[in-house]
């Protein structure tokens, strides 16, 4: 059948016939978008010399039909700045053995030992798969993987969900493995052995005393169940419970503790012929277990919502930690919206946590300065803004992070009581992010 | 109506669901039984029982006569209300498809709007002995915008009226911006082949994925030209189309099923939105 002439207006006038009026809206339809690419751009930066991140990070996903879709993500991060050592400040100069084993490095007194030859670049891969299994099940599988200098990522993992009782209810759970390969820059140190004086040139690489082999690696099996109910028309309640184990090589090579004299607080003498102080390096156990218990409640306004989460996570290192988290999405208008946030957070310390080691002290089998084991409170206050265009969505989160270790602890002894052992970190967080299907 | 027919309502208010719900139910009830040839007591069954006798039909009837004679002209004669016998040469059932081609000549002697009497000033229609009258061709979408429109005067939430993916959509948009219509993809009834996302106003689909016929290693549709007997070559499997009423989307992916391989440029000459699979 070809036809002659456009048939539009003849079809209309007949329709008007048939059903007595046409309506005054056009017809709009569209194609769904199947593809949506989501960028971001981060800045972290602590202050001082200490660490500077910027990351960019791209995801793609592609729905394939209602029921299935799969995403991929690229991450890229830059990192600068000095970290601190672990080793505490004193009254004279101190001398380190940069990790390489090549050089050394000078700390003025009073200052807090920061290890600045901190520079890299890690990239992230991670893919996912997103699937229905009939109407109530939901299926979720990924890969990741993750390269920097010194170190190797890969995991795997799955999280499946089932809708009950009219969808008011979903339980889900989900696992993951991960294996993770650590390749220290000069070689793995044996824990708790003292730092050894550096050797320059190619064939040097003094610093430590050689673990057995040149790379140690951990292995990491997470497990998480859950359930999200819905309470009423406005809001929702989750509630999961995860469960994290970590068998192998867990120490920070690079982080040390200071030794010293148990009245005076100042540094003791380091290997004969070294000029250094007695720094040991960190040993952690082979072994954590982690256990968290977190809720999440959201509630639904007229216009905006809230939502307002806590986490308990408690391990056999000895640390417990409670984290609070809130969020108010202020909905503008039908294009932006504000997003304010904060969040606090508090840890006791590792059991095996010491600021340092007293000199004469036996020496204990787990040892760490790592501030990030210590006692510690922290918050985060900040927003993100949003807003959707005909194109895309662009968002900016601004944020301020604050965190604060115990200012007297128990080991400021002598000299160790006028400096700071457990430096506070101020950090800043700029994202940009844009949004778009097509 | 023979699928299954649902709609959608956006509503805080379960009173409204319920009533929309219940209005459309039986006005869909009701353009079934009155216009379906399979049951007794439709105007089709009295039309037939008059055997070559005039009937006088009542107002709706006769728009639904003059819409399907309207097509026929507009079609030349490739879409036929009177073509329904031709479904005995051609059995499309699932899967299992049966074709006699030799039976056509002899079937094509008994269809031709052409030889119908129809006045539409008097609403009489007089059908030859032999000739069926079918209105499945546009019953469907008419009863789409009826209840439609229905819902456009008597509600203000969100609607979506969708009779076996025969749809229409009233009122705002949904909150998610757009109700999710899914194609078929061929072979897997359920998996949505295109995702389309509908504002507002219709789409109907004609050809069905699973539903074609093959000879001598050619495939063909199921929507029959009724000048010919036989279903056009070298179309696409399905035509859906977009336009402000279900029954104008219907008669527009119709005729494009009609136009065969020429679909596509009719479509696109005649500057609708479609989606062919």
């Amino acid at each position: 059948m070809q036809l002659k002439k456009p048939i539009g207006v003849s079809l209309a006038v007949a329709t008007a016939g048939l059903l007595g009026s046409l309506p005054t809206a056009p017809a709009a339809a569209e194609e769904a978008k199947d593809w949506e690419m989501d960028s971001t751009l981060l800045f972290y930066g602590e202050d001082g010399d200490r660490v500077k991140d910027a990351s960019l990070m791209t995801s793609i996903r592609r729905a394939l039909d209602e029921d299935r879709s799969f995403s991929l993500s690229l991450t890229v991060d830059a990192l600068t700045g000095a970290t601190p050592s672990g080793a505490v400040p004193a009254n004279g100069v101190q001398t380190f053995t940069s990790p390489s084993g090549r050089a050394s490095y000078d700390i003025a007194a009073g200052e807090t030992p920061l290890d600045d030859n901190f520079l890299d670049t890690r990239v992230a891969l991670a893919g996912n798969w997103q699937q229905s299994l009939g109407e109530a099940m939901r299926l979720n599988a990924g890969l990741s993987a993750s390269h920097e200098y010194d170190y190797l990522h890969l995991g795997a993992n799955v999280r499946l969900e089932r809708d009950f009782n009219q969808r008011n209810t979903t339980l889900f759970a989900g696992a993951a493995l991960a294996q993770d390969t650590m390749d220290p820059v000069g070689g793995v140190p044996l824990p708790l052995s003292p730092m050894q004086a550096a050797i320059p040139g190619n064939g040097g690489g003094g610093g430590y005393l050689k673990a057995g082999g040149s790379s140690e690696s951990k292995d990491v099996y997470d497990l998480l169940i859950g359930v999200t109910q819905v309470l009423s028309r406005r809001s929702l309640l989750e509630v999961a419970y995860s469960y994290s184990q970590v068998d192998g090589y867990q120490n920070d090579p690079y982080k040390i503790l200071s030794v010293v004299d148990p009245a005076t607080g100042a540094p003791v003498a380091g290997p004969p012929g070294s000029g250094l102080n007695l720094y040991l390096y960190e040993s952690r156990p082979d072994s954590r277990t982690k256990q968290s218990v977190f809720a999440e409640w959201r509630y639904a306004f007229d216009r905006d919502s809230f939502a307002l989460s806590a986490r308990y996570m408690t391990d056999d290192w000895g640390i417990d930690s409670q984290t609070v988290d809130a969020r108010y999405r202020w909905n503008i208008s039908e294009s932006s919206y504000l997003e304010p946030h904060l969040r606090w957070y508090t840890q006791g310390a590792a059991d095996f946590y010491r600021t340092v080691l007293f000199n004469g002290d036996p020496l204990p089998q787990h040892a760490s300065a790592d501030y990030r084991l210590a006692d510690s409170d922290a918050y985060t206050v900040g927003f993100k803004y949003g807003h959707r265009t005909a194109r895309g969505e662009f968002s900016v989160r601004l944020e301020y992070y604050h965190q604060q270790g115990d200012p007297s602890p128990g080991a400021a002894v002598g000299d160790l009581a006028g400096f700071e052992l457990v430096p506070p970190l101020d950090a800043v967080i700029a994202q940009f992010g844009y949004k778009f299907r097509f | 109506m023979g699928c299954p027919c649902e709609v959608l309502v956006e509503t805080d208010a379960a009173a409204v669901a319920r009533c929309v719900a219940g209005s459309a139910m039986a006005e869909a009830r009701r353009i079934d039984q009155k216009f379906s040839r399979y049951q007794k007591g439709s105007v089709i069954h009295a039309i037939h029982e008059r055997h070559g006798g005039a009937f006088r039909v009542d107002e709706e009837t006769a728009r639904l006569l003059d819409y399907g004679a309207a097509l026929w002209r507009i079609s030349d004669g490739a879409f036929d209300l009177t073509s329904g016998v031709l479904r005995h040469a051609w059995s499309f059932d699932n899967g299992r498809v049966e074709g006699h081609p030799e039976r056509i000549p002899s079937l094509l002697a008994r269809v031709g709007w052409r030889r119908v009497g129809w006045n539409p000033r008097t609403r009489e229609i007089v059908l030859p002995e032999g000739m069926e009258l079918d209105l499945g061709g546009i019953g469907k979408e008419y009863a789409v915008d009826r209840v439609a429109d229905w819902a456009a005067a008597n509600v203000d939430c969100p609607v979506l009226v969708n009779f076996g993916g025969d749809l229409r959509a009233v009122g705002p948009p949904p909150a998610g911006g757009a109700w999710r219509v899914g194609i078929d993809s061929p072979g897997a009834a359920g998996r949505a082949i295109k995702r389309l996302e509908l504002k507002s106003g219709a789409l109907a689909t004609s050809g069905d994925a699973a539903r074609f016929i093959e000879i001598d290693g050619k495939r063909y549709g199921h929507i029959l030209d009724a000048r010919t007997g036989w279903p056009p070559k070298g179309g696409p499997r399905s035509v859906t189309v977009a336009a402000e009423t279900c029954s104008q989307a219907g008669s527009y992916s119709t005729l494009a099923m009609l136009s065969g391989a020429d679909a596509r440029s009719f479509l696109k000459a005649e500057n609708v939105k479609h989606w062919l699979v």
